[in-house]
């Protein structure tokens, strides 16, 4: 008896996914939660059970069936609600982990890859209305690729009022150095130079700046414009000052992998034209706050292979930047423990209840890479976006620091 | 847009440029040296300016300035001189000579020894790992040292010298002296390893950094004057010779400093034994070949330990341990597997199931070393004032450096001490600032004995290994220091 008061208390987990093979998101963040992982110098093991689990792209690579069998609590079914209710036709969870990135989907005109994060979304709410109960749910990585449904995603947590949580790993990894922004500083303008493609990485970035300026003086107030760049334009821009040259540098300065422009060289700083050469294809989404603040997400494929933020913050002289650390195969690296922070928040917004930080982040990021991507698409214009109204206050700080 | 403190850095610019051809390259227009004060004029010395080696890593920073703090650096030192060893700039495949002055008995023993038999024990006993090491490492894949014709990133003194003006030396003394009749620099940096060196009994490689060092003090002695000098990595494979450097130093009241960039890379997570703390136990976990990945493990591990309670007292007993005894040793207690466990949980690079399929594992509970490591290696220390500490070489189950400690009142502290990728290697440029800062204020940010202890350590363990892992009590490792009060690794 004494051990079942135990395991009640434990939340009995559903997870589903697009795909579930070595190296993919749900791998990173299932085998956590079932295997345990590194936190705060010791192997964690998750006080929560993963108890059922659907994939919907499964065969050759699929880790699900090995998985199962070390973890034989873990049952397996081929649909949502099944999951989700394990048998007894009402909802049978205490939380809903739903991992929608990665596997094989169709794209839209646009180059956007249409992962059904949406409808995932609405099988899950299917089960929550139909049960007359709601459970908290995590969404990996961006809501949707569309706005109006990552809209309608929140707009039916809060309705409905379940906690939600989505985004990058970017905002909880470690960082280097290990440094914070200061909660209501007057931030003047932002930078992330980055690496990665338009509609996978783009999120990353964004994700990258905006759990920074979040924290700035009044908070977040929403978006008013965004403007995309690429390749002769970004580079234009770059010379023309659009951005600043002096935040895009301290941001280079935080890479621990920047390529280098002479032969012979292992640690160089790129000239212009050797950065024009680097990164011909450069992408920037440009864009302003509502409060006049001033941010640039680059993608610079070919000059860097990691996340760097720079700010300019009133009241200090040098730029303050730091490195969102992801733990990439590039030399040594066999585990990408930057899902390690991921994991822990979601384990505690299923313990507690509670959002580990607002999901309008997510929102916004969200709907940053949505009109960013448009920006592309339209040929690069600026491009107004009232529907990026997004209020919210930061959270305490989750960057990873154990 | 011409901002106030872009226009002095161009006014800086072309006055220095006046003086100083190499601020014309392209790369460093864009943040000229501090010229308010004449650069500090440097002599590097040498064995293999190589692509991909620590010295090319290092000294390049010296020449085209690093990245630090969110900006691009270029120190206030000018390289002037330099001296690579000629064999290695000819590349030419011979029966390396005895070691004449500083040689004694170890070199004796390996009179004799081919380029290519030093190799193959080399291959036997491991390539690298670690903060240089994987850099040792990656460039011996790219550019095999003895096998077929060099190729162009083998040498790049020569390149370097007409690019950036300073002068290419055929010995230690004319580097010093950059050509001229007396001793004409500020500084000397000196970078010795690589190269196919042999090994002596105990498996050690016999780097010349002995040599090198007397033939700067000799010069030092002529002239009356001596400069900082920086030791790339261990002092000596002699703790011997490398007491004698340090009683140079002091006797000639010339700052020192050396060792690897691990000790002063960044750490996951930002931590540091808090000045002071009563250590219970530590385990440092590394990777890497005798005498290669150890000593950057074991100076890592001290730039820890030396924090203890009542700093540095020395070491009294070590022992050197292999195969199913480093496991006995775990079981017996010896060392704390808990200790392991909690180091191996900062890894980001284990290997066996994660390089499989990704799964993250704690090989203690799994019960998997044994499995994963073929030949495994523990260092035991015991320090004078009784705390003890284990170095774990544990090729096949991380590729990374960690470390753990049982600190009372605090729980356990561990981190990885973090081995940036190629090929930016950026731990160098963290040590490079402290390397700038020994040379521009002729103070150094932390303690020669450190290395001088971690030298003496490593000998003396392999040392216990030569002797059948006997324990070996370490009388002459009596090296007694304090830490600087303030931690020295990245973090800024």
């Amino acid at each position: 008896m004494a051990q079942d008061a135990i395991s009640s208390k434990r939340p009995q987990i559903a997870v589903l996914a697009n795909i579930y093979k070595t190296r993919l998101h749900t791998q990173h963040i299932v085998d956590r939660i079932l295997d345990g992982y590194g936190w705060g110098g010791v192997y964690r093991h998750p006080q929560m059970d993963v108890v059922s689990i659907f994939v919907e792209q499964r065969g050759e690579g699929d880790l699900v069936p090995e998985r199962a069998q070390r973890h034989p609590g873990m049952q397996v079914y081929s649909t949502t609600a099944e999951a989700l209710t394990r048998g007894t036709g009402k909802l049978a969870v205490d939380g809903v982990v739903y991992i929608g990135e990665q596997g094989d989907y169709p794209r839209n005109e646009k180059g956007q890859t249409e992962y059904p994060r949406y409808r995932f979304f609405e099988e899950i709410v299917g089960v929550f209305r139909a049960s007359g109960r709601s459970v908290p749910v995590y969404v990996d990585k961006h809501l949707s690729y569309r706005w109006d449904w990552a809209k309608d995603m929140v707009d039916t947590s809060r309705k409905m009022g379940f906690p939600l949580m989505a985004g990058s790993s970017a905002p909880v990894t470690w960082r280097i150095p290990s440094v914070e922004l200061p909660l209501g500083a007057t931030v003047r303008e932002a930078v992330c130079v980055a690496f990665g493609a338009v509609d996978s990485y783009d999120i990353h970035a964004l994700e990258t700046i905006q759990c920074m300026v979040e924290r700035r003086k009044g908070g977040e107030t929403g978006v008013e414009w965004v403007q995309a760049y690429r390749g002769d334009n970004f580079w234009k821009a770059h010379e023309q000052g659009v951005w600043s040259q002096k935040l895009f540098k301290a941001g280079l300065c935080r890479s621990h992998t920047v390529t280098p422009a002479r032969e012979g060289f292992s640690n160089v700083y790129p000239t212009l034209r050797q950065l024009r050469e680097l990164a011909p294809d450069a992408v920037a989404y440009h864009y302003q706050h509502t409060d006049g603040l001033r941010c640039t997400m680059m993608l610079l494929n070919g000059l860097l292979q990691d996340r760097n933020f720079a700010a300019e913050i009133q009241g200090q002289l040098e730029p303050f930047s730091t490195q969102m650390y992801c733990s990439r195969p590039l030399e040594n690296a066999t585990l990408e423990n930057y899902f390690a922070p991921l994991v822990y928040l979601i384990e505690q917004m299923m313990l507690t209840g509670k959002e580990p930080y607002p999901v309008e982040r997510t929102l916004l990021t969200t709907g940053l890479v949505c009109a960013g991507i448009d920006s592309l698409f339209q040929g690069q214009p600026r491009l107004q976006t009232p529907q990026l109204d997004i209020h919210y206050q930061p959270a305490a700080s989750t960057m990873r620091r154990t | 847009m011409l901002t106030r403190r872009r226009f002095i850095g161009y006014t800086a610019l072309t006055s220095a440029s006046l003086a100083y051809r190499p601020l014309l390259l392209p790369g460093m227009a864009q943040t000229p040296r501090d010229t308010s004060r004449p650069p500090v004029r440097l002599a590097v010395i040498g064995n293999a300016y190589q692509y991909g080696s620590n010295l090319q890593s290092i000294v390049d920073r010296f020449l085209v300035g690093y990245p630090i703090e969110g900006d691009w650096h270029m120190p206030s030192v000018q390289v002037v001189s330099m001296y690579i060893e000629p064999k290695r700039r000819a590349q030419v495949a011979v029966p390396i000579a005895p070691r004449p002055s500083a040689a004694r008995g170890a070199a004796q023993e390996s009179e004799g020894v081919t380029l290519a038999q030093s190799a193959q024990l080399a291959a036997r006993t491991g390539g690298g790992g670690g903060a240089g090491g994987g850099a040792r490492a990656a460039a011996a894949e790219r550019a095999p040292e003895h096998d077929g014709p060099p190729g162009p990133m083998d040498d790049l003194s020569a390149g370097r010298s007409q690019e950036f003006g300073f002068r290419l030396c055929a010995n230690i003394p004319e580097a010093l002296r950059c050509g001229g009749d007396h001793l004409a620099v500020d500084a000397v940096l000196s970078i010795v390893e690589q190269g196919n060196y042999p090994r002596n009994h105990k498996d050690q490689i016999l780097y010349p950094r002995y040599d090198y060092f007397q033939q700067c003090v000799q010069v030092f002695q002529d002239e009356g004057r001596a400069v900082p000098y920086f030791n790339y990595n261990s002092l000596s494979f002699s703790f011997n010779e490398a007491k004698d450097m340090v009683a140079t130093s002091e006797k000639l009241k010339f700052p020192m400093l050396a060792g690897s960039a691990l000790p002063v890379t960044w750490r996951l997570p930002d931590t540091d034994i808090p000045l002071g703390a009563q250590i219970q136990e530590a385990v440092m976990v590394g990777f890497g070949g005798i005498d290669s990945g150890d000593f950057d493990a074991l100076e890592a591990m001290q730039s820890m330990m030396e924090r203890r309670k009542g700093g540095e007292t020395g070491v009294k007993a070590v022992q050197f341990l292999e195969g199913d005894d480093v496991w006995a040793a775990g079981e017996s207690g010896r060392w704390s597997k808990e200790l392991l466990s909690s180091a191996q949980s900062r890894s980001d690079a284990p290997q066996g199931l994660t390089v499989m399929d990704g799964r993250p594992q704690d090989m203690v509970a799994a019960g998997v070393l044994p499995q994963l490591v073929k030949d495994p290696a523990a260092y035991c220390i015991e320090y004078t004032d009784g705390t003890r500490a284990t170095l774990l070489m544990l090729n096949g189950a991380d590729q990374d450096f960690t470390f753990s400690a049982r600190v009372a009142g605090q729980g356990l502290i561990a981190t990885q001490f973090f081995n940036s990728p190629m090929p930016n290697l950026t731990f160098t440029a963290a040590l490079a600032s402290k390397i700038e800062h020994l040379f521009t204020t002729r103070s150094a940010p932390y303690p020669v004995e450190r290395t001088l202890l971690t030298s003496g350590v490593l000998e003396s363990c392999l040392t216990s290994r030569e002797h059948g892992n006997q324990r070996l009590e370490t009388p002459h490792l009596c090296v007694k220091y304090q830490p600087p009060a303030e931690s020295q690794y990245a973090r800024t």
